[in-house]
């Protein structure tokens, strides 16, 4: 057994960390809730980089990679609180498998896109509708592209350009294809709780650097249990959400049987460390944490958002358990069988 | 990344399967860990369990092999516990041994120690214990008072121990006792391989809030140790006592195993349960299921990172005290849920089908959290240990001296 990531992907992840934290960041999402438009760094530059095309296959001109070094990345785009989401790319990436035409268009930023929740004659709210000029689709078995007209809402967390879209042309890409958009969806869980990985990791170190210099009383606020305790728990959960995520992804090319459960685990564990992470953030900075100017409220908005997102919590626990007792309920009467 | 054996771990997979199944019977099996009385006869079955698997060279795999031990690699040993635990075989009775005393004994103890102990502790010929606890220091273990005194025929111990887990059953344990009063608190302590049958050692049976009795007070009345027996340098005790403690957080729990009531259990008892349930019912019981799943697989994944670096040769540091942490909560949910999924039946110790598990398993999660360390204390540690959070320092002169709160056990 070997669960660890090795050093070229170690490698590939600082790229990512020095990109991100160069070209994104809570302070371009604070902009963003004043005058909305298309998160940074922006869908033309994941393109350029690669980063959007990750899972493409190199003959539809992506990078050909797994998903667990998408997940990397999206952990780093997910620290800096970077849009359009890297989730989105995963799922077209399995939407489009053979279309190749499409492919080369998306990996080449040529066609802006974005998958809708819900009916095409009116979607639920969906990510990273802001830019996108195309919308992907699941019309009864069909999964359809089209045109759609666009409906913002005001956002709590405006990186992740949710809207509502009523599609206005629609063509047939493949047909029978639940299978394909229930997997579609997998990845993007994955990836959606790689990114909470980023940001929830951050929160904890923002909140650590804050309780080792911060004093009251004399001492600094860190040698409080209080206050080390929860730091101490979400850290923990921190790292666990990460096995969740690195098992998934991996899970995702070398074990499909596994993915539906690994996801929801992933999805599921990632709501509540998020958020809990981001409310102790908050608390832990004190007065400062509930300010404006601060960037706690920034990861806390993504957290209330995310959590949300792709099915919630109790959507995904649900999903996990199910999975878990069809299994070994299978495996139960299967032995009773002769073979 | 990957979790595929190799060829040869694939072949010792299946060996060890092969054989669980061939001797299924000369071994004892369980659904998991502190759920039976230890009582005479089933330790007794449980010795015999571990000596099968010991000539089997299934126990120690990665002890050096002049001791009794298989010369072998971390990644053989996990092989070997998945199929012990997919065998459902009840984990080792000799834990406290295999987990705290022998690896404490490999690193500090003499040759000839070595050469005495390790093989008959591996095949739990011999039960070890551990008594570093005592009435006056638990979590504060450096305020232990217990003392050892050198004499002319070794040292000298008069003293109290409690809470000794299956004392009643050792020949011998490790002693941690104080040996010099007026050095620094932590300083004074001297380690010690203590015999159970010596003159003036007492075991008195303490019975557990979960009816069971497995912890006792052990008093010691001017017991006398050679100082052959000595474990590491004289007042250099403290240092043992961390290999001890730190192994001990591996042990239990550190590794990603499971505390409690194994979740493949929990899970087919849901399987039985959740038809019984109104619809209503039935939606929060999934909930809570996908819950404490989700945690479970959380801590095994965990565990499995933790695996790898073993692997790769590193020793257990203070991260794993965030395993025990979290495998004490998977214990307490998978205890609880069970219980719930009995409905009225849960109010009594034994439900109508003589389900009797989960109301064991309920009772004997509280002391999980205190055993190896409280969870306040591991949080300590992780806090100041692993993350570098200032210490938790004492607030009167008097306490000045103490041993930080992160060096504590
Ligand atoms: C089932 C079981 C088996 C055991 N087996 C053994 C054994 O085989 N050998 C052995 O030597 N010992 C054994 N122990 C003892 C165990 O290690 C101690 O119980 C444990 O270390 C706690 O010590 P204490 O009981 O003295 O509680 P205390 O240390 O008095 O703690 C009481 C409470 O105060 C909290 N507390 C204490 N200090 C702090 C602090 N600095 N910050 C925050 N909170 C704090 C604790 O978390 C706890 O909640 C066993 C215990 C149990 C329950």
């Amino acid at each position: 057994m070997d669960f660890d990531i090795d050093d070229e992907q170690r490698n590939f992840a600082q790229h990512a960390r020095d990109f991100f934290s160069e070209q994104a960041g809570p302070e371009h999402a604070r902009t963003l809730l004043a005058a909305p438009g298309e998160a940074a760094p922006g869908r033309r530059v994941l393109a350029e980089l690669g980063f959007s095309s990750l899972t493409i296959p190199e003959d539809f001109g992506g990078v050909g990679a797994e998903l667990l070094n998408m997940a990397l990345v999206a952990e780093q785009a997910g620290r800096q609180l970077a849009g359009p989401s890297l989730t989105t790319a995963a799922r077209v990436a399995v939407l489009l498998a053979d279309d190749a035409d499409r492919l080369a268009a998306f990996s080449e930023g040529r066609l802006s896109l974005a998958v809708l929740d819900g009916p095409p004659s009116g979607s639920r709210p969906s990510m990273d509708v802001v830019g996108a000029t195309h919308f992907l689709a699941l019309d009864g078995d069909d999964l359809v592209i089209g045109e759609g007209r666009v409906t913002l809402g005001e956002p709590i967390d405006a990186t992740r350009g949710l809207g509502y879209v009523e599609l206005t042309s629609s063509e047939v890409v493949a047909q029978d294809a639940q299978a394909r958009w229930a997997r579609a969806r997998q990845v993007a869980c994955v990836i959606l709780a790689a990114e909470g990985l980023g940001a929830a990791d951050r929160a904890v170190e923002i909140g650590l650097e804050y309780a080792k210099t911060r004093e009251t009383f004399g001492r600094q606020i860190g040698a409080y249990q209080a206050v080390k305790h929860r730091l101490v728990d979400d850290w923990v959960a921190v790292n666990q959400l990460r096995s969740l995520v690195w098992w998934a992804a991996w899970a995702a090319d070398h074990a499909p049987d596994q993915l539906p459960i690994a996801a929801s685990a992933a999805k599921a564990y990632c709501a509540g460390t998020f958020e809990t992470a981001c409310e102790t953030l908050i608390h832990v900075l004190g007065g400062i944490g509930f300010t404006w100017e601060h960037d706690a409220h920034l990861y806390w908005r993504r957290a209330k958002v995310d959590r949300l997102l792709l099915g919630d919590e109790s959507e995904h626990l649900a999903a996990v358990a199910t999975c878990t007792l069809h299994a070994a309920d299978a495996a139960a009467t299967g032995e009773l069988q002769p073979i | 990344m990957n979790f595929d054996d190799t060829p040869e771990q694939a072949r010792l997979r299946a060996e060890v399967r092969q054989f669980l199944a061939a001797h299924h019977d000369e071994l004892a099996h369980g659904d998991g860990a502190y759920l039976e009385e230890p009582g005479h006869e089933r330790v007794d079955e449980l010795r015999r369990t571990q000596a099968v698997l010991f000539d089997a060279g299934y126990m120690g795999l990665t002890w050096p092999e002049e001791y009794g031990g298989g010369g072998g690699t971390n990644a053989q040993q996990a092989v070997i516990n998945e199929e012990l635990h997919r065998a459902r075989v009840a984990g080792p009775v000799g834990h406290v041994g295999l987990g705290m005393c022998g690896p404490t004994i490999l690193r500090h103890g003499s040759e000839d120690q070595k050469q005495r102990y390790i093989r008959r502790l591996l095949r739990a010929d011999d039960m070890w214990c551990q008594l570093f606890s005592e009435p006056g220091g638990g979590s504060d273990l450096a305020a232990l008072r217990t003392k050892a005194t050198r004499h002319d025929d070794g040292w000298h111990v008069q003293g109290q121990k409690v809470w000794t887990t299956l004392a009643q059953h050792c020949r011998f344990g490790i002693l941690l006792a104080r040996t010099n009063p007026e050095a620094a608190r932590h300083r004074g302590l001297t380690m010690f391989v203590i015999d159970m049958e010596a003159p003036g050692v007492t075991v008195r049976p303490l019975r557990q809030m979960n009816g069971h009795h497995s912890f006792n007070e052990v008093f010691l009345d001017d017991v006398v140790i050679a100082d052959s027996e000595r474990l590491g340098d004289v007042d250099d005790g403290w240092r043992v006592a961390l290999t001890t403690l730190m192994n001990e957080r591996m042990a239990v729990g550190g590794g990603g195993g499971e505390l409690g009531v194994r979740s493949d259990v929990l899970v087919s008892h849901a399987n039985r349960l959740l038809p019984r349930l109104s619809e209503e019912r039935r939606v929060l019981a999934v909930e809570a299921l996908g819950r404490v799943l989700v945690e479970s697989l959380a801590a095994r994944y965990s565990g499995y990172r933790l695996q790898t670096t073993l692997e790769k040769g590193e020793h257990p540091g203070p991260e794993s005290s965030a395993g025990k942490l979290t495998a004490v909560r998977v214990a307490h949910a998978t205890a609880d849920l069970g219980l719930r999924l009995l409905g009225e039946d849960a109010v009594l110790a034994r439900s109508r089908d003589g389900d009797w598990r989960w109301a064991s398993a309920a009772a004997s999660t509280p002391g999980i959290a205190l055993a190896g360390g409280t969870d306040e204390i591991l949080r300590n540690i992780v806090g100041e240990r692993v993350l570098g959070l200032p210490p938790d320092r004492p607030r009167t002169p008097a306490a000045a001296t103490a041993t930080p709160i992160a060096e504590s056990r």
